[in-house]
């Protein structure tokens, strides 16, 4: 169970679609773990239920029905069969699954420390980078300020920083000007993802972790 | 029981099951085939999604129509998938005009995922019964609450929502500082006592 979660403007914008793909992807995510935040997206999306209820209608001509009515018969209704079992809560959720095509281990990591390596996912989003981090057990990320934002999901293992300890289906959103190291926990690997504002700073972005402050932190 | 009024075709069964004319169109689709019900639904709804498609203004009227065709085929193919015990047909239908409105603004911007908007909803479907009918009327609850909205805040939510626009760029439009667009969306959810957990 979650004990940090998406901020609740991210999960209005996630529940009106207006978020970003690869921020949304990752709140999805986080959704896949907690049960309490996937009941409050479900109230949110009442919202847009109601508004969409109550727009002004625009007319639509039976020239579009019967274009519409046309189609059906290539358009069979699918046969549902309720969800099968899904697996268990902490599993990979299918929708990075998709992304990743395979498992961590298949993933082209790089090396940024000895105790850090990352791995870019595709998600097409031009506004955000996605990646996926690996900080080996009692690690330490180099103490970092944000360009931008940093919204982080743990996927296995946890990590600690200033603010508390985060497990499995923890959501951690911060700001440019925070500032935070966060250290893997002591027993365990931890693998988490990470969506980054900005790709065009990429380059800036993956430098960072390779300037002269940081290579002396990461020894 | 809670009666929940007698707008929009909307009544309480004895048993506490709510059904409503779109819910047994949808469930005559599934069953049937049924055509007569599609084109009931058909005239109820695309007008709410041509309205919805429209919003903002972003998209021309040849795409709004075709957003329409492409949700009201998505109604047809998926009736079978709709649970009335879970929600309403209103909130469903919204559900996939949502997602099909997302997933045409990423093709019209040229925009290459390999996510479609129906993979973000979550897998987990296993709600408990009871949790379903509290959802649902919560659901309830918040669509007849909207109406008692201060219109300030009704006019961000709708920037939200029926426009797909962020925070941000509400704030931007309307010239208001983004805290302020924040904490009116915020005020206006916790009026509609939305629960979610403190961060």
């Amino acid at each position: 169970m979650a004990t940090f979660h998406p901020q609740l403007e991210l999960l209005t914008e996630h529940a009106a679609g207006s978020l970003s793909v690869a921020q949304s992807a990752c709140v999805a995510a986080h959704l896949n773990y907690c049960a309490e935040c996937r009941h409050s997206v479900v109230q949110l999306q009442n919202i847009g239920t109601a508004l969409f209820e109550s727009a002004d209608p625009v007319p639509v001509g039976d020239v579009l029905l019967n274009r519409v009515l046309a189609r059906l018969d290539e358009e069979a209704p699918l046969h549902h069969s309720s969800p099968a079992d899904q697996a268990g809560s902490n599993a990979t959720p299918a929708l990075l699954q998709r992304l990743m095509q395979g498992d961590f281990s298949d993933l082209p990591w790089r090396k940024v420390t000895d105790a850090l390596r990352i791995t870019r996912l595709q998600t097409g989003d031009p506004n955000y980078e996605f990646a996926l981090y690996h900080i080996k057990a009692g690690g330490v990320i180099p103490d970092h300020g944000h360009r931008g934002s940093e919204m982080t999901l743990i996927l296995e293992g946890g990590f600690s920083d200033d603010r508390g300890t985060y497990h499995p289906g923890d959501f951690t959103y911060r700001r440019q000007e925070d500032e935070h190291a966060p250290q893997a926990l002591a027993d365990q690997d931890c693998i988490c993802l990470a969506v980054l504002d900005a790709p065009l700073r990429f380059t800036g972005w993956k430098y960072r972790w390779m300037n002269p402050f940081l290579r002396l932190h990461a020894g | 029981m809670q009666v929940v009024g007698e707008k929009q075709n909307v009544w309480t069964a004895p048993t506490g099951r709510r059904t409503d004319e779109w819910s047994e169109c949808l469930t005559q689709i599934a069953e049937h085939e049924d055509r007569a019900a599609f084109t009931r639904l058909f005239r109820h709804f695309a007008p709410l999604i041509k309205a919805f498609a429209l919003s903002g203004s972003t998209m021309s009227a040849t795409h709004a129509d075709e957003l329409v065709q492409e949700v009201m085929l998505k109604v047809w193919q998926k009736a079978g998938a709709f649970n009335p015990e879970k929600a309403a047909a209103s909130t469903w239908v919204y559900t996939i005009a949502r997602n099909c409105r997302t997933d045409m603004f990423r093709r019209l911007q040229k925009f290459d995922t390999p996510l479609a908007a129906e993979d973000f909803t979550p897998e987990q479907d296993g709600e408990e019964p009871f949790a379903q009918l509290q959802s649902k009327r919560s659901g309830e609850r918040i669509r007849e609450m909207m109406a008692d909205l201060p219109a300030d805040q009704t006019q961000i939510l709708a920037k939200v929502y029926m426009e797909g626009k962020s925070h941000a760029e509400a704030a931007a439009e309307l010239d208001l500082p983004l805290g302020t667009v924040k904490s009116r969306v915020r005020l206006a959810i916790q009026k509609l006592q939305v629960q979610f957990e403190r961060v």
